[in-house]
């Protein structure tokens, strides 16, 4: 199994290295300081999020909604500073913890009515994101916000993007906790059967609920760089975060089915995902359909790295096969 | 009585509506008003019919709002290119089916899960109608706007067409040996191979008709105006889960009927003007249909969990 995650990760960096000669041989002032700081900043919240989309998808959940609770924690934010008028810090306490609320929600509707995630998130997917609609009628937009705030998404500490700070600091606790506590081994297990997970004593159902929770306080984090970045908090912010999330995870080498992954990996597929993004953005052929090509081509690399996945279980099964008929 | 409880009790809650509309909004039943909201749902009844099937299944599709774009624009294409119309409308359905089809192949070929692959094609998809089309309307050629009849009979046929997919899908679901197997696979997927039927198979012919039936719905929505929106159908995929969800279809397969999904999306049409109404505004209408969605499968795994603490 370590066999086969370090020959995906491997698989990654061919790949990233791939796009990143490509892009520098086609794209105009691809490979510059400034760009790849460019970068680091616009995958900032999509690592945020694949981050803890990974120990979800590892017990074997999912997560919708994770985007839409970016957007209801960024409204919220804007709302209690302006409106409510808290300093910035409480005002991003409080949207931090409107995050871990939604997760509590999911997580509770998860485990203690033992629903499907798919469909608990599919709803409170559209519920937060109305929500966010709702409480800015449609139209409203926080902006303004105060000079310290925006240092957040557009200052640097120590010649790096302050939001990277961040994202290094939840990227190695996320990983401490998934590679090398029992309480990220749970998630494995869980993943794995949570039958058998339930019987050898582990409290699953407390378990994945710390799983959803921890991705709603992460989205508010998450939330709080996306407002500092743009400027503004729209009701549309972090309009189809999930998917990339998801994405980034898949093609880290974690497993949809659950049990198998890693964070490393999610990493670097936010890596791949986000050089892919910008770097479309940089060749003149294609800047004005970057957007739509990247959604394409985002949506053809998830289906292709699902695919692929399951490669090696068919080859095994076809194997066995052939094996019982020479026989 | 008891086998069809859920649904009664769903009846039940659209009667308490009607009469709720009737008493304080009498202009809800003249009857153009309500033949042009009928209108509108049709092609919504025709998705959630496709929806239930899935979900009976035991599997889910997200993808289907942006395929009834793509089926639209393009047969609105075709339509627009002087194409005749009958060419158009069997275009439409056709790539619906190819487009259920890829799904169907992922999941069933592959045994991907059903959520991931079909998020992955609705994006694909709308980003790909996006590069192709930029967003642009196409102008319907004269004649095609209610399928050359005049306004109220091409009203009426439209929900002809739709109560006839229903009452075709209903029959088969029930009558039929390959409905039935929906059933078999979608409750248990090795007993019903045990028992000689083939899951993938099914699973595939599922998607592939789902597919179909977007296409169908798409060409139902083209006919209503002079123009296709290439924007279409978003969040169309949520309002087919929803009322298939509130008229009884189990979201952990094998339970549900399609009559049941008539009322439930019938109850979802009542309540946007039962809304307007008591003074809600249309911007809340995206949270309460994900409210509806959880409380609909809150009921049925309050239900659930409730028969199990009864046999444990």
């Amino acid at each position: 199994m370590i066999k086969k995650l370090k020959s995906h990760e491997a698989i990654l960096v061919t790949l990233l290295i791939a796009e990143f000669l490509f892009f520098n041989a086609t794209g105009r002032r691809f490979a510059t300081i400034d760009n790849l700081f460019n970068i680091v900043r616009h995958s900032v919240e999509i690592g945020l999020l694949a981050l803890v989309m990974t120990p979800i998808i590892l017990t074997g959940g999912i997560d919708l909604s994770i985007g839409s609770t970016l957007g209801l924690c960024a409204i919220l934010f804007g709302k209690l500073w302006r409106d409510a008028g808290l300093p910035p810090w409480a005002a991003a306490i409080g949207a931090i913890l409107v995050g871990g609320a939604c997760g509590l929600l999911n997580g509770a509707l998860i485990t203690q009515l033992r629903l499907p995630p798919l469909i608990v998130t599919l709803g409170t997917f559209s519920l937060f994101r109305g929500l966010a609609e709702a409480i800015t009628r449609g139209v409203d937009a926080f902006t303004n916000f105060p000079e310290s705030f925006l240092f957040l998404g557009s200052g640097q500490i120590l010649g790096v993007p302050t939001q990277a700070w961040i994202l290094l600091a939840v990227a190695i606790l996320i990983w401490l906790i998934v590679h090398r506590t029992v309480l990220g081994r749970s998630f494995r297990a869980i993943g794995f059967s949570s039958e058998g997970a339930r019987y050898a004593g582990l409290p699953v159902e407390r378990r994945i609920l710390f799983c959803y929770v921890l991705a709603g306080l992460v989205a508010g984090i998450a939330s709080l760089t996306y407002t500092a970045r743009l400027g503004t908090a729209k009701a549309d912010a972090g309009y189809g975060y999930e998917l990339l999330a998801i994405t980034a995870v898949v093609l880290g080498g974690t497993s949809i089915f659950g049990g198998i992954g890693s964070v490393h990996g999610a990493m670097l597929g936010v890596a791949a995902l986000a050089v892919l993004n910008n770097g479309l953005t940089r060749v003149p052929a294609v800047m004005n359909i970057a957007s739509e090509l990247s959604g394409v081509l985002t949506g053809a690399l998830l289906l292709s790295a699902l695919a692929l996945g399951t490669l090696p279980k068919h080859l095994a099964a076809w194997r066995a096969r052939r094996h019982i008929s020479l026989h | 009585m008891k086998r069809h409880f859920r649904e009664l009790s769903v009846l039940a809650a659209l009667l308490l509506m009607l009469l709720v509309l009737a008493l304080f909004t009498p202009n809800f039943y003249e009857p153009q008003p309500l033949l042009s909201r009928l209108t509108a749902a049709a092609p919504k009844l025709i998705l959630a019919c496709g929806a239930a099937l899935i979900i009976i299944s035991r599997q889910i599709d997200i993808s289907i709002g942006s395929l009834f774009a793509v089926c639209g624009t393009c047969a609105g294409l075709l339509a627009a290119a002087k194409i005749p119309f009958a060419f158009a409308i069997a275009a439409a359905i056709g790539i619906g089916a190819i487009g259920g089809a890829i799904n169907g192949a992922l999941v069933a070929g592959l045994g991907l899960p059903s959520i991931v692959v079909t998020l992955a094609t609705m994006v694909t998809l709308r980003e790909a109608l996006r590069l192709a089309q930029q967003g642009v309307f196409i102008n319907l050629p004269e004649g095609a706007q209610w399928f050359g009849l005049a306004m109220k009979p091409g009203q009426s046929f439209i929900c002809a067409v739709a109560l006839a997919v229903l009452v075709v899908l209903a029959f088969a679901t029930k009558h039929l040996a390959a409905g039935r197997f929906i059933y078999a696979v979608g409750s248990d997927a090795e007993a019903a191979r045990l028992a000689g039927i083939r899951p993938r198979a099914i699973t595939f012919a599922v998607f592939v008709l789902m597919g179909a039936l977007a296409g169908l719905a798409a060409v139902l929505n083209m006919a209503q105006s002079p123009q296709v929106d290439p924007n279409s159908g978003r969040g169309l995929e949520l309002e087919a889960i929803a009322a298939a969800v509130v008229g009884g279809v189990a979201v952990s397969g094998g339970r549900g009927k399609l009559w049941g999904v008539l009322i439930g999306l019938l109850l979802l049409v009542c309540i946007g003007p039962a809304l307007t109404y008591a003074g809600v505004k249309p911007y809340w209408e995206k949270a309460i249909q994900g409210a509806i969605i959880l409380l609909a499968v809150v009921a049925d795994g309050l239900r659930s969990s409730a028969r199990k603490g009864l046999f444990d």
